[in-house]
């Protein structure tokens, strides 16, 4: 699954541990996430989207596959 | 462990591994103890009944303890637990299997602890191999 956190992360100037400060998980959690080694779970991938005021499609994107929303 | 798996557990995963360990330690110590004192004979019967009872108790804990652990851990840190878990079964079943046949073909007899020795390192060693797997990248600060 392909997916736009570091860019999302990027604009909001979040280092990893600060995003994964807020979302309760470890830092390396949110490079895996974003290197796409680790897709999250579904809680989690929801904690994601509202921490960004996002849909999960919007963030999330199976592999081959653009954003919906750029 | 390495700076992946470290920076795998938040401050409440530490906390949990704190009292995973404490159970465990505890446990091994009881359990090395029940056996030098008995094999020796340097106790009483009874006494050796109730450091068997006491080290069970102290295992059962330690179980509880990881149970705990894995339900409360960071999701990626469970994620790799559960991996090093299922390798480590399936290579104590492989070992347990593959070896009684080698026994029947003349391979020296197994101890029953064996496969046990092999489960815990494979345990330990995958741990170490999926945390590099999913995590090892570096900061972006």
């Amino acid at each position: 699954m392909n997916n736009r956190l570091r860019v999302l992360r990027a604009e909001h100037r979040w280092s990893q541990a600060d995003l994964a400060e807020r979302l309760g998980v470890s830092r390396q959690t949110v490079n895996a996430i974003e290197t796409g080694k680790y897709d999250p779970s579904l809680p989690l991938a929801f904690a994601i989207a509202k921490t960004f005021s996002l849909a999960i499609e919007e963030i999330f994107h199976p592999n081959g596959e653009a954003s919906t929303k750029v | 462990m390495t700076s992946a798996c470290d920076s795998l557990f938040t401050p409440r995963d530490t906390q949990n591994y704190k009292v995973f360990t404490a159970w465990m330690i505890a446990a091994s110590i009881d359990f090395a103890a029940a056996t030098i004192l008995i094999d020796g004979k340097f106790i009483p019967s009874i006494a050796g009944w109730a450091l068997t009872a006491a080290a069970i108790v102290l295992m059962l804990f330690t179980i509880r303890a990881y149970i705990s652990f894995l339900r409360q851990a960071d999701e990626l840190l469970r994620k790799v637990h559960l991996d090093a878990l299922a390798l480590a079964f399936g290579m104590g079943v492989v070992v347990m299997m593959g070896y009684r046949l080698c026994e029947r073909l003349g391979a020296p007899k197994m101890d029953v602890n064996d496969p046990l020795l092999v489960m815990m390192l494979v345990w330990i060693g995958a741990q170490l191999v999926f945390a590099r797997r999913y995590a090892g990248g570096e900061s972006d600060e």
